[in-house]
């Protein structure tokens, strides 16, 4: 399988008042085509701002980041932009989708942007992923209307409409509860047979964590465990569900 | 673009209060404007109708005329040759009447005052008949009530005179008492005729302070002028805003049948009296006119209302904009999270800028349209309903004893374009800044 995803020697600085804080600490990573990976870690190890890097909202202090064989580095916010939209989906904690939308018009919008579609194929293209992620009936009503793991079913649909290379989602299942959460994974582990589209997830909750193929480890700005060849057997399973 | 519209009508929609605020404020100003542009359209519609009814046609032919090289009588003379030269040359012609002038002290039993001839032929004055009103005698007189007394075709006999109600009032005089007009001819001598007022007319604002209507032979006979004379030939065409270029076209005309023409010098011929009489020629010259020259000195009314209008809006607009730059800035610190999420799922920072931009538009285009909708209903009922000014000092200034209001569909459009557009700039600031918004710092700003 070719990479889809490359990290290499990345660092990653926040300034912080007249602190620094190194987020990241020179990260070596390769994730390849259809994968279905997840990025463990405890709180403030650097999950999110990984995420970032790989998802081309955020550029690194050091390194280099190539998404599908593009080098990001080389890329102005323009580029980075059609990248983001041609490339990738993104899922958030917090599903983020636009409010004043329905469910269809939250899914159909990223093909909005991207344009060259008409009006049927969009149509036909919309329903059918809204049927995949199972909301057929809650076509046309608002987020407000819908419970948190529907939400992030549209999400995942907003995010798969496109038929992107990767889907990051950062925390997917944090608000949801554990069952709903299960779920969620279990779908997007579903599409990722399917299609072959790598997600790249992060997660607190070794349950979740269960469900990857790989479960990449991060500690304090480092991976300690990038996922490959280590058995899965050895991942310990938590004490107590979060 | 059909959903950035609609994501902006839904965040308006879901900003009620704000949105009902800010668009009812913008409506307010517009229909302000509106009315404003009204009121002055109408000011100049009246100083046109009354201008081009008292004072002067579209295009005025007038001349001097000076025995000695010191002094200037505004007369011209081989009248009827002139008037054929008009009538066959004007482009766009409707018809020409011919007028007299003078200026006269006016004597009454009671007093007197000074005021300018208009020496008039009944049967070429339609257009100033149609114009005309009677007074109620209680205009003019101590205890008179709504009775109209008198008869303006009168004027047609010898020896008549038409005043105005201010004139009438002033002199103590009604419907069939004596005047004696005194003045003195352009060699110096004091001449006086006798005229009777057959008529008094209401006032039509400033413009009818100064003259009173005398029939042609009074003017002829006080001045001991020859038949074939006149003091202007008032030149009325199909389209007034021709005028101007018209009166360029008859001064190559006149320069062509060899008349000396004077240069164009746009105030009214009461004015020129002194320059004239400080030239150095004799003989005859002929002066053209348009109308807004014969009554530069009204401009200023124009002028003012413009300018109360034009400040007044202006303030208006820049609170308004304040407003609407507020707002914005609002709205994009409350969707911060939003616009990071759709930075992040691919839109780019331009249409970042357009969907905010549009939403104010939006709001702009649609308070403006209704808030000049409502201005031109209102300005056409208030016009329909002809109020009546109270105040004689607005009365002159607005010329009429009615307020009219001209709703104008080119200013109506121009109050909608000019708001919005403002409405629009008021935005772009507030809007630059959410385009500019990183994604990864917008995506976490939860609110
Ligand atoms: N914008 C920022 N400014 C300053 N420091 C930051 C910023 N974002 C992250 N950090 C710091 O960088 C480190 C890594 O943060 P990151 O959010 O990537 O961790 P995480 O693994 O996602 O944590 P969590 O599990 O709590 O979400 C933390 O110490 C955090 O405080
Ligand atoms: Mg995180």
């Amino acid at each position: 399988m070719p990479a889809v995803v490359e990290v290499r020697g990345v660092e990653k600085d926040y300034p912080l008042g007249k602190l620094t804080v190194r987020a990241l600490r020179g990260v070596d990573l390769t994730i390849d085509a259809g994968e279905f990976v997840s990025i463990a870690g405890p709180s403030g190890s650097g999950k999110t701002t990984l995420l970032n890097l790989i998802g081309c909202v955020d550029v690194p202090t050091q390194g280099s980041v190539s998404v599908d064989g593009q080098a990001t580095s080389s890329l102005d916010d323009n580029g980075l932009t059609n990248l983001r939209l041609h490339k990738l989906g993104f899922i958030f904690q917090t599903f983020n989708l636009i409010g004043v939308l329905d469910v269809f018009q939250n899914v159909e919008f990223p093909l909005l942007l991207q344009g060259g579609m008409d009006k049927a194929a969009r149509r036909a293209r919309v329903e059918a992923i809204v049927d995949a992620v199972g909301l057929t009936p809650q076509l046309r009503q608002r987020p407000n209307e819908l419970s948190g793991g529907q939400r992030q079913r549209v999400a995942i649909a907003r995010a798969l409409v496109t038929g992107p290379r990767i889907v990051l989602a950062d925390e997917p299942t944090a608000n949801l509860d554990s069952q709903t959460g299960a779920n969620i994974i279990d779908l997007m582990k579903e599409l990722n047979a399917k299609d072959g589209t790598t997600f790249i997830f992060s997660t607190h909750d070794a349950e979740v964590m269960r469900h990857a193929n790989r479960v990449i480890r991060l500690a304090d700005g480092l991976i300690v465990d990038d996922g490959r060849g280590a058995p899965r057997a050895e991942v310990p399973a938590p004490a107590s569900p979060a | 673009m059909g959903v950035f519209l609609r994501i902006a009508a839904r965040n308006i929609m879901l900003a009620r209060r704000r949105t009902a605020l800010l668009g009812g404020a913008l409506a307010l100003v517009t229909m302000l404007l509106v009315l404003l542009l009204a009121l002055s359209a109408g000011l100049s519609d009246t100083i046109v109708r009354s201008a081009t009814t008292l004072s002067a046609g579209h295009v005025n032919v007038s001349g001097w005329h000076k025995l000695t090289s010191r002094d200037a009588a505004p007369i011209v003379m081989d009248a009827q040759k002139i008037r054929a030269i008009v009538e066959a040359e004007t482009p766009g012609l409707d018809y020409t009447i011919v007028r007299h002038r003078g200026w006269a002290k006016v004597v009454s039993e009671a007093t007197s005052l000074n005021a300018g001839l208009v020496g008039i032929n009944y049967a070429e004055e339609g257009r100033l008949m149609a114009q005309l009103q009677l007074a109620p005698t209680s205009e003019y007189k101590d205890g008179g009530d709504d009775t109209k007394v008198g008869d303006f075709s009168e004027i047609a006999r010898p020896g008549t005179a038409i005043l105005f109600a201010g004139q009438a009032r002033r002199l103590e005089v009604g419907v069939g008492d004596v005047l004696t007009l005194s003045t003195e001819t352009s060699d110096g001598q004091s001449n006086t005729g006798e005229v009777r007022v057959v008529a008094v007319a209401k006032d039509m604002g400033m413009l009818s302070n100064w003259s009173i209507f005398v029939p042609t032979q009074t003017i002829l006979d006080i001045y001991q002028l020859k038949p074939d004379t006149a003091g202007a030939i008032m030149v009325y065409l199909k389209d007034i805003d021709r005028a101007s270029e018209t009166m360029d076209t008859l001064r190559d005309v006149f320069m062509r049948h060899g008349y000396g023409v004077m240069d164009h010098n746009p105030v009214p011929f009461f004015m020129k009296f002194e320059s004239v009489a400080g030239e150095d020629w004799t003989g005859q010259k002929i002066d053209l006119t348009i109308w807004s020259d014969e009554v530069s000195f009204l401009q200023w009314v124009v002028t003012a209302v413009d300018t109360i209008s034009f400040v007044l809006i202006t303030v208006l607009l820049i609170i308004i904009g304040v407003g609407i730059m507020n707002t914005m800035w609002i709205a994009v610190r409350e969707r911060t999270g939003e616009v990071g999420t759709l930075r992040a799922i691919g839109m780019s920072r331009r249409r970042v800028l357009l969907m905010f931009l549009l939403e104010a538009l939006l709001l702009g285009f649609f308070a403006t349209v209704v808030g000049a909708g409502l201005g031109a209903a209102i300005g056409l009922a208030v016009d329909a309903a002809a109020i009546h000014v109270p105040v004689a000092a607005v009365q002159a200034i607005l010329m009429t004893d009615v307020l009219h209001l001209q709703v104008q569909l080119t200013d109506v459009l121009a109050a909608i374009a000019v708001f919005t557009v403002v409405t629009a700039l008021s935005a772009l600031a507030p809007a630059l800044r959410a385009a500019r918004l990183e994604p990864v710092t917008a995506i976490h700003h939860i609110g």
